[in-house]
């Protein structure tokens, strides 16, 4: 096919009129069944360099990306231009998946979005026997590198099928961020005979900013002040889910409109977040890394982080979200030199100690295990347990094999010991990545061109779009009325406890305090073990402020409190003070009803709730019929504890169970 | 990772072509022509039709298993990351056991397994039997596992009720080896994966397959599977058969390929085929597998073994002969396989003395090989 007659087809079926140069370029190597690694900057139009394919082949393409959000906007797009697209993934019900899976063996889709983990799914193999498959795509491709800012393990299986993919099958890897590095290496796993087609990746249209702060105070404050006066809408990215919540609160406090958003959301939430960020329902939308990636939002006109990221590449990654539509767009980066520590500790702890990868092997070396039950044996947290499981199947020292629909680790006879040393080589590595981000704040030249000469761009162009070029430097003046605004909401604001669940009366709570963010928690430690006595009188004060927030002037007619494992009467005693306050009735009948471990000893959900499942009784089930009861307790963890009581009482007709908690941990079992 | 899975998995399943016209095909394009399957499946259709002379349908057959490719590629990716392995007849690994027994007429073009798969290159006996099978067949069944296992001999079973299970679970308590000849295709066995964890991956299982992975379990592949498990065994034991079914026509089938075949002679109350099977011309064996002369004598004491026992010098030698299964092997490896607690010097000094044995020396250390054998490096597919 020439270009010519491929433009008039582009001009009858996506109504574009031309090609880009390098797009007809991958095209038509892709038209001859060549594989191509595509790298081009967020908003060229890689995607239509295999949908445009895609529509001329006999069969299907299918495509892997691990970006849900993406799948369902390209479908959205390829749909309303009469292009027959689905996706399949975790999002939609299994139902919704097995009938995309039946039109596509039917031949009634031409493109076909899935996520990499899908190849793991029997019902999705089985299916493929009765495709007819014309083209493999790998989105976000530099997700088959570690060396890249987001490796997926589920990635290292899409190569393998890539390579056992027949002669002249055409195959397209395309990403938007890699390091010279990483694109060698994806090259490399992709094989043989791959042509690498790069553009450049510059961004001239984004207006580049770092503020030094020395506290975090400085930036809710400059935030606070400035928010309101960006163009536009944008999201705000913050180091970790709390910090979400507590700029989101932030905002609230001062009625600058925004929503906290993060992975751990469930999937209608995020995509009710997604929709209104389209429609720029708020002023910003304050969230983790999670957010953004494969959304296809042309003006998002300003991209802030309170905290830096782990290295250029992630940085480059996360701001090449905004100005797609080429309108200039705020870019600005927080720095306090204290900031370092959070990156370095993802880095450090990102590996679990060494002792921890022996106990998985030696428990998958005994049992056939599936996840859950390795959590169990090992008593490891479910990240860890990823992390470590990942590393081990890298290494060939466990893989995973399905047994019937269930998914299990098998040990690997007669497989190498593991390879620590790989894991220094990679710590090093990041470390060094660190250091980049960290000249990136420092450098007084062109922002713009150190992102290009990092990403391996050969650019000699003049850059004049960053504070050290021409724009003004940010400066922070911190004024008293802010310092007392930030102090009010301070005290006015209470951490939500998540614990709504199907079939329990029980409703969301709340927690006076962090445990570690003030002096709640060191308060808590003297009293539980210091011997300190009863709990201080501010945390009543602190607590009934919370309750006041949370509940109201909400009447409740029975006080219980969690019966203690090792701690004495000092809830007890606490909770004993809530209803003399508050003057609602308080009941000494929830008991345990055999002995539990403390529930810190446990690092995952599972053994947690394994800990206090069946643990409690109420030795006079009918105070609780047809009460409404709050519940009070000293720390809330992951929260089994407070759901199995709230199941309890929710058997003996209670209907509702309000917990109020004087501190809530950070970063339990799931950060 | 075997890139060429899919082709292999193409090829072998050739609807209705048969196990010869697969392995004719393999043989030309592998063996005479010195192609890849790969590049075989490459080749252009007046290729095929020249120089491999295949017809109209055979040339559209091929084009359908071509289109299958990427089908099969998705499959393969599944089926290799899960610790499966396909062993193509031209490889090394393929067991040699089985294409003697089988020749090209009947040697399936790729072996599915998952285990450790050196067993294929051990001694090997088969015990087979009904589902339902009286004690004293089990019994007998228990007593041939457990004097294989001494013996350092695999354990051939199919995995059905009855002989097949008691062969396998005994095999597993005498701590000997085995092969699991499956009756479906092999990635439908989850179940017994998860059963027999422990000793796939302590190397003591082997679970082997012939059909698509895929397959569900069906009566004709329970068939098929049959001449599969008497292949791969180079002693064949038959602990009780009726006069229909399984394992009545595997032994009539093994009988009409001229395989020797050993059943169990049964007792006079016994209600079976076994004596059938004799009088058709399967051997006779006692409860520890010896073969018995008269066949038709009840009385215990006057039977009596074909095959004298051999002068103790003598059993020794043949033993030695034995443990050599085409690698050298150390002083320590010998020792195991012959059960013997001698020093490596004693043995070292009794090993000079036979003509028959010669000594190598790999990285400094010993080893023991007979005479006038190489490394079997295979050349050709059927030798």
């Amino acid at each position: 096919m020439t270009r010519q007659e491929a433009e008039l087809i582009l001009q009858r079926t996506f109504k574009l009129r031309k090609f880009y140069d390098e797009q007809w370029l991958t095209i038509d190597k892709i038209l001859k069944s060549e594989k191509v690694l595509l790298i081009e900057k967020t908003g060229f139009g890689k995607s239509l360099c295999f949908q445009f394919p895609a529509t001329v082949f006999k069969g299907i393409t299918v495509i892997f990306s691990p970006l849900i959000a993406l799948m369902r906007d390209q479908v959205k797009k390829l749909t309303s231009l009469g292009i027959s697209a689905r996706c399949i993934n975790s999002e939609q019900t299994a139902e919704e998946n097995t009938q995309v899976i039946n039109e596509a063996k039917q031949g009634k889709i031409k493109i076909l979005y899935i996520a990499p983990e899908r190849q793991e799914n029997n019902e999705w193999i089985d299916a493929t026997q009765q495709m007819n498959l014309s083209m493999v795509v790998i989105d976000e491709a530099h997700c088959i590198s570690v060396w890249g800012h987001d490796f997926r393990p589920a990635f290292k299986r899409i190569i393998n099928l890539v390579k056992l993919l027949p002669k002249g099958l055409p195959v397209l890897a395309t990403t938007a961020t890699a390091t010279k590095r990483v694109e060698q290496d994806v090259a490399q796993q992709i094989g043989s005979n791959i042509t690498t087609i790069r553009g450049n990746l510059m961004r001239d249209n984004f207006k580049l900013f770092v503020i030094k702060v020395s506290s975090e105070d400085e930036k809710l404050i400059w935030l606070g002040k400035n928010l309101d006066k960006l163009p536009g809408s944008g999201i705000l990215y913050t180091g970790t889910r709390v910090d979400t919540e507590i700029y989101s609160k932030w905002f609230e406090h001062l009625k600058i409109s925004s929503t906290a958003y993060n992975a751990g959301l469930d999937a209608d939430s995020r995509i009710a977040i997604e929709n209104g960020l389209m429609a720029n329902k708020w002023k910003c939308i304050v969230s983790t890394n999670a957010l953004g990636m494969g959304i296809d939002k042309p003006d998002i006109r300003f991209i802030i982080h309170t905290q830096i990221p782990q290295s250029p590449i992630h940085y480059y990654q996360e701001i090449g979200r905004a100005g797609r539509d080429g309108q200039p767009s705020y870019i600005i980066l927080f720095y306090n030199s204290e900031d370092r520590k959070l990156p370095e500790a993802f880095i450090e702890g990102g590996r679990p100690a060494i002792k921890k990868y022996d106990n998985v092997i030696d428990a998958i070396k005994l049992e056939l295990l599936g996840e859950r039950d390795l959590m169990k044996r090992t008593n490891l947290k479910q990240n860890q347990i990823r992390v470590i499981k990942a590393d081990l199947i890298e290494q060939g020292i466990i893989r995973e094999v399905m047994i019937g629909e269930s998914k299990k680790y098998e040990f690997v006879p007669n497989s190498q010991p593991l390879n620590t040393k790989a894991f220094e080589e990679l710590r090093n590595v990041k470390m060094q990545y660190l250091e980049n981000m960290i000249e990136y704040v420092e450098t007084t030249k062109s922002r713009m061109n150190f992102l290009c000469d990092y990403l391996g761009d050969n650019s000699n162009q003049t850059f004049t779009n960053c504070d050290n070029t021409g724009e003004k430097k940010i400066i922070v003046s911190i004024t008293p009325d802010w310092i007392e605004k930030l102090q009010n909401f301070r005290e006015d604001y209470f951490p939500e406890l998540e614990v709504e669940a199907k079939g329990s009366k029980i409703v969301n709570g709340v927690a006076a305090s962090y445990y570690g963010a003030s002096n709640v928690g060191a308060a808590l430690h003297r009293s539980k073990y210091e011997k300190g006595g009863d709990f201080p009188d501010f945390l009543l004060k602190l607590v009934l402020k919370a309750f006041r927030k949370k509940y109201g002037q909400e009447k409740f007619d029975l006080v219980v409190y969690v019966p203690p494992t090792s701690s004495g009467d000092l809830v007890k005693n606490f909770a004993v003070k809530v209803a003399q306050v508050l003057k609602f009735p308080i009941s000494h009948n929830l008991q345990k009803s055999r002995q539990t471990k403390e529930q810190k000893v446990f690092e995952n959900r599972f053994l947690k709730t394994d800990n206090v499942s069946g643990a409690f009784t109420f030795v006079t089930p009918n105070d609780i019929k047809g009460k409404s009861i709050l519940l009070v307790d000293d720390i809330f963890d992951s929260g089994a504890t407070v759901k199995e009581i709230g199941k309890l009482l929710t058997n003996f007709g209670a209907i509702k169970i309000a917990p109020i908690i004087i501190a809530r941990t950070v970063g339990g079992d799931l950060v | 990772m075997m890139k060429e899975a899919a082709y292999w998995i193409s090829l072998a399943h050739l609807p209705r072509w048969g196990h010869l016209k697969i392995n004719t095909l393999i043989i030309k394009f592998f063996h005479e022509n010195k192609i890849s399957v790969e590049d075989f499946f490459q080749l252009s259709e007046t290729n095929w039709r020249e120089t491999y002379q295949l017809d109209e349908k055979q040339i559209s057959d091929l084009k359908q298993a071509k289109s299958e490719l990427v089908s099969n590629a998705f499959l393969a990716e599944s089926y290799l990351s899960q610790g499966f392995e396909i062993i193509p007849i031209i490889s090394p690994e393929y067991s040699k056991t089985l294409k003697s027994n089988l020749k090209a007429t009947h040697s399936p073009a790729i072996l599915y397994i998952k285990g450790n798969k050196k067993i294929l290159e051990e001694k090997s006996i088969a015990i087979v039997g009904s589902r339902d099978a009286s004690q004293i067949a089990l019994k007998f069944t228990d007593n041939i596992a457990k004097l294989a296992s001494k013996e350092f001999k695999v354990v051939v079973s199919g995995f059905a009720k009855g002989v097949d299970k008691q062969a396998l679970d005994s095999t597993i308590n005498y701590k000997g080896q085995s092969i699991i000849v499956l009756p479906q295709g092999i990635m439908t066995f989850g179940s017994g994966f998860k059963n027999y964890y422990k000793q796939i991956i302590d190397g003591d299982v082997l679970v082997l397959s012939t059909f698509f992975p895929k397959a569900p379990w069906k009566a004709e592949l329970a068939m098929a599977r049959n001449p599969i498990i008497y292949g791969l065994a180079d002693e064949i034991f038959v602990a009780e058969s009726s006069e229909k079914g399984g394992t009545w026509s595997g032994v009539v089938d093994g009988l009409r390929k001229g395989r020797k075949i050993f059943v169990r002679k049964p007792e006079l109350n016994e209600k079976n085929a076994n004596l059938i099977l004799i009088q058709n011309g399967a051997v006779p064996v006692d409860f520890d597998g010896n073969q018995l002369t008269k066949v038709y004598d009840s009385s215990n004491a006057d039977i009596a073994s074909v095959v004298q026992e051999p002068n103790d010098t003598e059993s020794l030698e043949s033993k030695v002969r034995s443990a050599f299964n085409g690698r050298p092997l150390t002083a320590k490896e010998l020792l195991t396989k012959l059960n013997l607690n001698w020093t490596f010097n004693k043995l070292n000094s009794y090993l000079k003395k036979l003509e028959f044995i010669e000594v190598v020396k790999e990285k400094k250390v010993n080893l023991y090989k007979l005479k006038g054998t190489t490394e079997t490096k295979q050349t050709t597919l059927f030798v």
